[in-house]
């Protein structure tokens, strides 16, 4: 495979994603990753649209694909009802000590998005995710009244409380200083 | 008597039956140039038997979407959830509001291939304009081309050509456009990686005529079990995301192991086979030499003038006179002289060193040279089969978390080095002779 720094950073935040507690499923990974893209501006080069639970890349899917099918990374069952967890296997572990220097510069941020999203579960990921997504696409300055009628209509299931909710939280998720 | 409904004999399926306004899009240039495209490029050289074509794949596909649209729609496998959260997109209440639904999946179905090139994918990379694949292709044929014509000209009442396109081609391809919950359950019925009929049929037809048994499911069973689920909720207050998605009932669980299996063995053997994808690149290459470097013209009524039938016959003439472009390409096709595999991807060596691929590759062309040399990744794609299912006693699980043998089905990724023939041999020698040393022990 084509190991790369992407890659890297992928296995970075999978890790720290599951050192802050995260159940770190692939939604998890999805929707931190774009955090991690559009608050920190880690540039992964992932195309997000809004899809599966909020946004989502197939692009990364892909490298997820690859990364397991080359042993770096594996599913682990979980009990019922949760989703599977990814997981590094020892050559994801070493991999990522290979590029330990690359990816020095990324590394505060990926850990500051773990922190910040660690703990959240894929119903209040899905709404950060689209939230933030609505505010990207429809420009930052935009009043929540609107925003939050473009999270309904995107994603119906979403009420508009939640929503309303969701947009003040991401407002307040800021890059690391 | 004039007949409404048609029928035409399937290997796969037994009968694909349609209706008149589907044989419209059935007899139309685009759709009828499908019986000129090779399914599966030249595997026919590897396997004698896989000389079918697009157009048979494309006419499964329909069918197959009907049934499983007619099976999730199925009053009894719609529980209320699922009808209050598709409401805002879809009666599932009104037969003749589904029954345009229906139509519109069948013809999205049916016309999912039409922007593929001579030989389906070998070359597509090169031989389109930047930025532009089959799926684009397929857009632009429906939204613009004849079948925009026979959609709009009202041949065919109130199916749009956009939404057609859309469905056809999924969000992976569409990414310019929205999905509500209901269009990314049709297209996921279509292109969806877990159960997409275009997946379903490609796996049984390509398995039968290539005579690979074990490409085979029970799609019958798969089909009948299939249904609309909502995710568990994954907390204590009971809080969930409620995204609907395809997915099946437990008695189909086993099928679908079955399903991926043959996806897996089919990739292993036919998609990834060494032989048929170095076959693929002397056939790109010689397009690329052939059409002088030009790119095939992404009008939709110019594309769709050139079939497989040109490019053979193409070949057959360069092959036989070297003044013409491509003509060391054709020669390799024709006399099947094919670059031969030197080292492919070991997982015992990516253990000890996960470059071990691309390492042969460049110590076999610093030996030999770039002309001799080959190296190609065929990569894993694809998300994880974590499909929702609908266990027996109403509750709903995933799959990865009830069957073990999807939990562990390899993710097919292939990486080749070839050489040419005339040194493989001495190449093969060298490589034994220096294995531990460029990969370690």
């Amino acid at each position: 495979m084509a190991a790369n720094r992407v890659s890297a950073v992928v296995l970075k935040l999978i890790k720290e994603l599951k050192n802050k507690g995260s159940l770190c499923g692939e939604t998890h990974v999805q929707k931190t990753m774009y955090f991690l893209q559009e608050i920190e501006g880690v540039n992964s080069g992932f195309d997000f649209m809004i899809y599966k639970h909020g946004p989502y890349s197939f692009d990364l899917r892909d490298t997820l694909a690859s990364l397991r099918a080359n042993g770096i990374i594996v599913l682990v069952p979980q009990r019922y009802p949760f989703g599977p967890s990814v997981a590094l296997t020892e050559t994801g572990e070493a991999l990522l000590r290979e590029y330990s220097v690359q990816l020095e510069a990324d590394v505060p941020k990926i850990e500051h998005i773990a922190r910040v999203l660690g703990e959240k579960e894929v119903v209040d990921l899905e709404r950060l995710g689209t939230a933030l997504y609505v505010s990207k696409t429809n420009g930052i300055g935009s009043d929540f009244e609107s925003l939050a009628n473009e999270i309904t209509r995107l994603k119906p299931h979403i009420s508009r409380e939640r929503a309303m909710d969701a947009l003040k939280q991401v407002n307040e998720v800021n890059p690391v200083p | 008597m004039r007949k409404f409904r048609h029928e035409v004999k399937d290997p796969i399926h037994a009968f694909v039956q349609f209706d008149d306004d589907e044989r419209k899009i059935i007899n139309s240039r685009p759709f009828q140039r499908l019986r000129f495209i090779h399914q599966l490029s030249l595997s026919f050289l590897v396997y004698p038997g896989a000389t079918h074509r697009r157009f048979e794949h494309s006419l499964g596909v329909m069918e197959l979407a009907g049934r499983v649209f007619d099976v999730i729609t199925n009053p009894r496998k719609i529980s209320d959830e699922v009808r209050s959260l598709l409401s805002p997109f879809v009666d599932l209440n009104d037969p003749n509001h589904l029954e345009q639904w229906r139509k519109t999946l069948r013809i999205a179905a049916l016309c999912h291939d039409l922007g593929h090139l001579p030989f389906s994918h070998a070359g597509e990379d090169k031989l389109l304009p930047v930025g532009w694949d089959h799926e684009r292709m397929t857009r632009k044929i429906i939204e613009e081309g004849e079948i925009a014509d026979i959609l709009k000209s009202n041949k065919i009442p109130a199916i749009k050509p956009e939404l057609v396109a859309k469905l056809a081609i999924g969000p992976k391809k569409a990414n310019d456009l929205e999905f509500n919950d209901w269009e990314t359950l049709l297209s996921e019925i279509i292109v969806g990686d877990a159960f997409g009929v275009d997946r379903m049929d490609y796996l049984l037809r390509d398995s039968h005529h290539s005579g690979l048994v074990h490409g085979k499911f029970d799609h019958y069973r798969l089909v009948d079990t299939l249904r609309i689920c909502t995710p568990p909720a994954e907390s204590e207050t009971g809080d969930k995301s409620k995204e609907p998605s395809l997915g099946v009932e437990q008695g189909g669980l086993l099928t679908s192991e079955a399903l991926l299996l043959s996806r897996y063995f089919m990739y292993s053997q036919v998609y990834f086979h060494p032989v048929t994808k170095i076959y693929d690149l002397h056939l790109a290459d010689f397009m690329v030499d052939n059409m002088k470097g030009q790119k095939f013209s992404v009008d939709a009524f110019e594309f769709v003038k050139t079939t497989d039938n040109e490019v053979m016959a193409n070949i057959f003439v360069a092959a036989g006179d070297k003044l013409i472009p491509g003509h060391k390409h054709a020669k390799r096709i024709i006399e099947r002289d094919h670059l031969r595999v030197l080292y492919e991807r070991y997982p015992r060596d990516i253990r000890i060193n996960k470059d071990a691929v691309q390492i042969v590759y460049k110590a076999a062309v610093e030996k030999y040279s770039e002309q001799l040399v080959r190296y190609f990744l065929m990569p894993a794609k694809g998300a994880p089969a974590d499909f929702l299912v609908y266990q027996n006693d109403d509750r709903v699980d995933r799959a990865l978390n009830m069957s073990q043998v999807i939990a562990h089905i390899p993710t097919p990724e292939k990486e080749v080095v070839y050489v040419d023939s005339s040194i493989r041999n001495d190449a093969t020698e060298w490589l034994e002779k220096e294995r531990n040393r460029l990969i370690g022990k």
